[in-house]
Protein backbone atom coordinates (compact mmCIF):
# COMPACT_ATOMS: atom_id res chain seq x y z
CA UNK A 1 0.00 0.00 0.00
CA UNK A 2 3.23 2.31 -0.27
CA UNK A 3 4.08 4.87 -2.78
CA UNK A 4 7.93 4.78 -1.83
CA UNK A 5 9.34 1.67 -2.41
CA UNK A 6 13.07 0.15 -2.67
CA UNK A 7 13.19 0.67 -6.38
CA UNK A 8 11.57 4.09 -6.72
CA UNK A 9 13.18 5.96 -3.42
CA UNK A 10 15.48 9.08 -4.93
CA UNK A 11 16.65 11.75 -2.28
CA UNK A 12 14.12 14.71 -2.65
CA UNK A 13 11.21 12.80 -3.53
CA UNK A 14 8.19 14.45 -1.50
CA UNK A 15 5.42 12.67 -0.29
CA UNK A 16 1.77 13.65 -0.83
CA UNK A 17 0.69 16.05 1.40
CA UNK A 18 -2.03 15.54 3.40
CA UNK A 19 -4.10 18.98 5.25
CA UNK A 20 -6.32 18.92 7.95
CA UNK A 21 -8.31 22.05 9.52
CA UNK A 22 -7.88 21.31 13.19
CA UNK A 23 -11.23 21.52 15.51
CA UNK A 24 -12.37 21.52 19.48
CA UNK A 25 -13.82 18.06 18.39
CA UNK A 26 -10.36 16.88 17.00
CA UNK A 27 -8.98 17.63 20.02
CA UNK A 28 -11.88 15.59 22.52
CA UNK A 29 -11.15 12.81 20.71
CA UNK A 30 -7.32 12.52 20.54
CA UNK A 31 -8.31 13.21 24.46
CA UNK A 32 -9.80 9.74 24.44
CA UNK A 33 -7.63 8.79 22.62
CA UNK A 34 -4.42 9.07 23.74
CA UNK A 35 -5.20 9.63 27.65
CA UNK A 36 -4.01 12.80 27.90
CA UNK A 37 -6.57 15.37 29.66
CA UNK A 38 -4.69 17.99 30.23
CA UNK A 39 -7.47 20.89 30.57
CA UNK A 40 -5.18 22.76 28.24
CA UNK A 41 -6.77 21.11 25.46
CA UNK A 42 -10.23 20.64 26.22
CA UNK A 43 -11.55 22.61 28.73
CA UNK A 44 -12.43 26.30 27.34
CA UNK A 45 -12.95 27.94 30.55
CA UNK A 46 -9.59 26.35 32.45
CA UNK A 47 -7.43 27.52 29.21
CA UNK A 48 -8.34 31.37 28.88
CA UNK A 49 -7.73 31.56 32.78
CA UNK A 50 -4.44 30.67 32.32
CA UNK A 51 -4.16 32.93 29.68
CA UNK A 52 -4.41 31.41 26.79
CA UNK A 53 -6.68 32.40 23.13
CA UNK A 54 -8.30 29.35 23.62
CA UNK A 55 -7.51 25.12 23.85
CA UNK A 56 -4.76 24.52 21.92
CA UNK A 57 -4.04 21.07 20.41
CA UNK A 58 -2.04 18.28 21.87
CA UNK A 59 1.71 17.78 20.56
CA UNK A 60 1.40 14.55 20.18
CA UNK A 61 -1.49 15.40 18.13
CA UNK A 62 0.44 17.15 15.52
CA UNK A 63 3.40 14.70 15.86
CA UNK A 64 0.63 11.79 15.24
CA UNK A 65 -0.99 13.59 11.95
CA UNK A 66 2.65 14.15 10.47
CA UNK A 67 3.46 10.26 11.33
CA UNK A 68 0.51 9.57 9.10
CA UNK A 69 2.13 11.22 5.71
CA UNK A 70 4.43 8.87 6.64
CA UNK A 71 2.71 5.81 6.70
CA UNK A 72 0.50 6.90 3.71
CA UNK A 73 3.66 7.37 1.89
CA UNK A 74 6.20 4.18 2.91
CA UNK A 75 3.35 1.36 4.99
CA UNK A 76 2.24 1.17 7.95
CA UNK A 77 4.47 -0.74 9.91
CA UNK A 78 7.73 0.65 8.11
CA UNK A 79 8.56 3.06 11.00
CA UNK A 80 12.82 2.70 12.09
CA UNK A 81 12.91 6.05 13.96
CA UNK A 82 10.40 9.13 14.30
CA UNK A 83 11.68 11.77 16.11
CA UNK A 84 10.07 15.50 17.06
CA UNK A 85 10.86 18.60 18.29
CA UNK A 86 7.40 21.15 18.96
CA UNK A 87 8.26 24.10 17.93
CA UNK A 88 4.38 26.12 18.25
CA UNK A 89 1.33 25.66 19.70
CA UNK A 90 -1.79 24.59 17.02
CA UNK A 91 -5.35 25.98 17.58
CA UNK A 92 -8.73 24.76 16.12
CA UNK A 93 -8.96 26.81 13.14
CA UNK A 94 -6.07 26.34 11.68
CA UNK A 95 -5.16 24.46 9.07
CA UNK A 96 -2.22 21.95 9.17
CA UNK A 97 -0.15 20.86 6.68
CA UNK A 98 1.99 18.36 6.42
CA UNK A 99 5.74 17.95 4.57
CA UNK A 100 8.19 15.27 4.30
CA UNK A 101 11.00 14.41 2.13
CA UNK A 102 13.26 11.88 1.22
CA UNK A 103 16.85 13.36 2.81
CA UNK A 104 18.85 9.81 1.87
CA UNK A 105 18.61 6.16 0.83
CA UNK A 106 21.08 3.27 2.32
CA UNK A 107 21.53 0.07 2.87
CA UNK A 108 21.75 -1.04 6.61
CA UNK A 109 22.05 -4.88 7.86
CA UNK A 110 21.03 -5.90 4.79
CA UNK A 111 17.44 -3.44 4.75
CA UNK A 112 16.96 -0.80 2.29
CA UNK A 113 16.14 2.62 4.74
CA UNK A 114 14.73 5.88 3.64
CA UNK A 115 15.83 8.85 6.14
CA UNK A 116 13.18 11.71 5.65
CA UNK A 117 12.51 15.15 7.02
CA UNK A 118 9.39 15.59 8.32
CA UNK A 119 7.75 19.29 8.62
CA UNK A 120 4.10 20.22 10.22
CA UNK A 121 3.08 24.12 9.12
CA UNK A 122 0.25 26.27 8.94
CA UNK A 123 -1.61 27.46 6.09
CA UNK A 124 0.98 30.61 6.70
CA UNK A 125 4.19 28.42 6.59
CA UNK A 126 4.50 28.77 10.65
CA UNK A 127 6.61 25.82 11.96
CA UNK A 128 4.65 23.48 14.29
CA UNK A 129 6.88 20.21 14.36
CA UNK A 130 10.28 19.28 12.73
CA UNK A 131 11.94 16.50 12.67
CA UNK A 132 12.99 13.34 11.16
CA UNK A 133 12.19 9.87 10.11
CA UNK A 134 13.71 6.70 8.88
CA UNK A 135 11.54 4.10 7.32
CA UNK A 136 12.04 0.81 6.17
CA UNK A 137 11.36 0.31 2.36
CA UNK A 138 9.46 -2.18 0.69
CA UNK A 139 9.88 -3.81 -2.44
CA UNK A 140 7.08 -2.61 -5.10
CA UNK A 141 5.76 -6.18 -6.26
CA UNK B 1 12.15 14.50 43.08
CA UNK B 2 12.06 14.86 47.34
CA UNK B 3 12.65 18.04 48.58
CA UNK B 4 16.29 18.87 48.33
CA UNK B 5 16.76 16.60 45.16
CA UNK B 6 19.34 17.95 42.48
CA UNK B 7 18.63 17.46 39.41
CA UNK B 8 22.10 15.22 38.79
CA UNK B 9 20.52 12.32 41.07
CA UNK B 10 17.06 12.51 38.85
CA UNK B 11 18.77 10.89 36.62
CA UNK B 12 18.20 7.14 36.82
CA UNK B 13 14.55 7.58 38.68
CA UNK B 14 12.71 4.25 37.66
CA UNK B 15 9.71 6.34 36.57
CA UNK B 16 7.79 3.32 35.94
CA UNK B 17 7.10 -0.31 35.04
CA UNK B 18 4.01 -1.62 33.27
CA UNK B 19 2.70 -4.71 31.17
CA UNK B 20 0.24 -3.41 28.48
CA UNK B 21 -1.87 -5.34 26.11
CA UNK B 22 -2.53 -3.66 22.68
CA UNK B 23 -5.70 -4.10 21.51
CA UNK B 24 -7.75 -3.37 18.22
CA UNK B 25 -10.31 -1.04 19.39
CA UNK B 26 -7.40 1.44 21.01
CA UNK B 27 -5.80 1.18 17.68
CA UNK B 28 -8.19 1.54 15.46
CA UNK B 29 -9.80 4.30 17.18
CA UNK B 30 -6.48 6.22 17.60
CA UNK B 31 -5.10 6.11 14.00
CA UNK B 32 -8.68 7.65 13.10
CA UNK B 33 -7.95 10.13 15.70
CA UNK B 34 -4.46 11.42 13.82
CA UNK B 35 -6.19 10.71 10.66
CA UNK B 36 -4.52 7.29 9.74
CA UNK B 37 -6.18 5.61 7.03
CA UNK B 38 -3.60 3.32 6.65
CA UNK B 39 -5.65 -0.23 5.98
CA UNK B 40 -3.02 -2.19 7.62
CA UNK B 41 -3.86 0.03 10.93
CA UNK B 42 -7.96 -0.98 10.79
CA UNK B 43 -8.28 -4.15 8.85
CA UNK B 44 -6.37 -7.27 10.06
CA UNK B 45 -7.07 -9.16 6.83
CA UNK B 46 -5.06 -6.02 5.28
CA UNK B 47 -2.72 -6.30 7.88
CA UNK B 48 -1.77 -10.17 7.14
CA UNK B 49 -1.60 -9.50 3.55
CA UNK B 50 0.86 -6.89 4.04
CA UNK B 51 2.72 -9.65 6.48
CA UNK B 52 2.08 -8.56 9.48
CA UNK B 53 1.10 -10.77 13.05
CA UNK B 54 -1.73 -8.63 13.62
CA UNK B 55 -3.46 -4.66 13.01
CA UNK B 56 -0.20 -2.58 12.85
CA UNK B 57 -0.02 0.77 15.20
CA UNK B 58 0.21 4.02 14.26
CA UNK B 59 3.99 5.13 14.92
CA UNK B 60 2.78 7.38 17.76
CA UNK B 61 0.40 5.08 19.28
CA UNK B 62 2.74 4.22 22.44
CA UNK B 63 1.98 7.01 24.04
CA UNK B 64 -1.65 5.73 24.63
CA UNK B 65 -0.67 2.35 25.80
CA UNK B 66 -0.29 2.89 29.36
CA UNK B 67 -4.03 4.35 29.18
CA UNK B 68 -5.49 1.59 27.63
CA UNK B 69 -4.38 -1.77 27.92
CA UNK B 70 -2.68 -1.37 31.27
CA UNK B 71 -4.83 -4.16 33.11
CA UNK B 72 -4.37 -4.52 36.92
CA UNK B 73 -3.97 -8.02 37.12
CA UNK B 74 -0.77 -7.77 35.27
CA UNK B 75 1.02 -5.54 37.07
CA UNK B 76 3.58 -6.21 40.13
CA UNK B 77 2.81 -3.44 42.34
CA UNK B 78 6.10 -4.15 44.43
CA UNK B 79 8.15 -3.24 41.15
CA UNK B 80 6.48 0.13 40.63
CA UNK B 81 8.26 3.37 40.31
CA UNK B 82 6.66 7.02 41.44
CA UNK B 83 5.11 7.42 38.14
CA UNK B 84 6.88 10.54 35.57
CA UNK B 85 4.53 13.18 37.11
CA UNK B 86 5.02 12.01 40.69
CA UNK B 87 8.72 12.28 40.48
CA UNK B 88 8.32 16.02 39.07
CA UNK B 89 6.10 17.15 41.93
CA UNK B 90 8.19 19.63 43.15
CA UNK B 91 9.42 21.42 40.06
CA UNK B 92 5.20 21.43 39.22
CA UNK B 93 4.79 22.63 42.52
CA UNK B 94 6.81 25.82 42.24
CA UNK B 95 4.42 27.23 39.17
CA UNK B 96 5.67 28.05 35.97
CA UNK B 97 4.70 25.42 32.83
CA UNK B 98 5.17 21.99 31.28
CA UNK B 99 5.87 21.80 27.99
CA UNK B 100 6.39 18.60 25.58
CA UNK B 101 9.68 20.00 24.31
CA UNK B 102 10.55 16.74 21.94
CA UNK B 103 9.19 13.18 21.71
CA UNK B 104 10.74 10.48 19.59
CA UNK B 105 9.94 6.47 18.94
CA UNK B 106 12.72 3.83 18.35
CA UNK B 107 11.32 0.54 16.12
CA UNK B 108 12.87 -2.78 16.23
CA UNK B 109 9.48 -4.22 14.97
CA UNK B 110 6.07 -2.73 14.61
CA UNK B 111 3.68 -2.75 17.11
CA UNK B 112 0.39 -5.25 16.48
CA UNK B 113 -2.76 -5.83 18.07
CA UNK B 114 -2.65 -9.06 19.88
CA UNK B 115 1.13 -7.31 21.32
CA UNK B 116 1.51 -8.05 25.67
CA UNK B 117 4.62 -5.39 25.93
CA UNK B 118 6.21 -4.86 29.39
CA UNK B 119 7.78 -1.44 29.40
CA UNK B 120 10.17 0.16 32.09
CA UNK B 121 10.61 4.18 32.43
CA UNK B 122 13.69 5.64 33.53
CA UNK B 123 14.36 9.68 33.59
CA UNK B 124 18.18 9.57 31.65
CA UNK B 125 19.19 12.92 31.30
CA UNK B 126 17.84 16.20 33.78
CA UNK B 127 19.36 19.40 33.36
CA UNK B 128 18.48 23.68 33.93
CA UNK B 129 19.16 26.43 31.64
CA UNK B 130 18.37 29.96 32.00
CA UNK B 131 16.99 31.59 29.02
CA UNK B 132 15.42 35.50 28.70
CA UNK B 133 15.09 35.29 32.57
CA UNK B 134 13.30 32.16 32.73
CA UNK B 135 14.65 29.33 34.27
CA UNK B 136 14.00 25.63 31.59
CA UNK B 137 14.40 22.61 33.17
CA UNK B 138 14.73 19.92 30.81
CA UNK B 139 14.08 16.20 31.88
CA UNK B 140 13.88 13.35 29.56
CA UNK B 141 11.81 10.03 30.25
CA UNK B 142 13.49 6.94 28.52
CA UNK B 143 10.31 4.11 28.12
CA UNK B 144 12.41 0.68 26.91
CA UNK B 145 9.20 -1.59 25.75
CA UNK B 146 10.11 -5.61 25.17
CA UNK B 147 8.23 -8.50 24.46
CA UNK B 148 6.31 -9.89 27.81
CA UNK B 149 6.90 -12.99 26.59
CA UNK B 150 10.15 -13.37 24.66
CA UNK B 151 12.02 -10.01 26.26
CA UNK B 152 13.02 -9.08 22.48
CA UNK B 153 12.50 -5.40 22.09
CA UNK B 154 10.49 -3.45 20.44
CA UNK B 155 10.10 -0.06 20.72
CA UNK B 156 11.49 2.48 22.86
CA UNK B 157 9.77 6.13 23.74
CA UNK B 158 11.79 9.23 24.53
CA UNK B 159 9.82 12.02 26.31
CA UNK B 160 11.28 15.17 26.38
CA UNK B 161 9.40 17.74 29.30
CA UNK B 162 10.49 21.49 29.91
CA UNK B 163 9.27 22.89 32.53
CA UNK B 164 9.62 27.10 32.27
CA UNK B 165 9.42 29.26 35.37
Amino acid sequence: MSTLTSENATVGMEAPVLRHTLTRTDLVRYAGASGDYNPMHHDEVKATAAGQPSVFGHGMLSMGFLGSAVTAFAGAGSVVDYAVRFSRQTWPGEELITSVTVSAVRDEAGERLADLDVRLTNADGEEKVVGTATVRLATGA
Amino acid sequence: MAEGTTLDELIGTRTAVSTVVVERGPVGFFADCVFDESPESHDPAAAAAAGHAGVVATPTFPIAFESWGRFAELQNEAEQGPGMMAALAPLVAKGGLILHGEQSFHYHRPVVVGDVLRGEGTIVDAYAKESKGKTMTFVVTETVWTDAESGEPVVTSRFNIIHRI
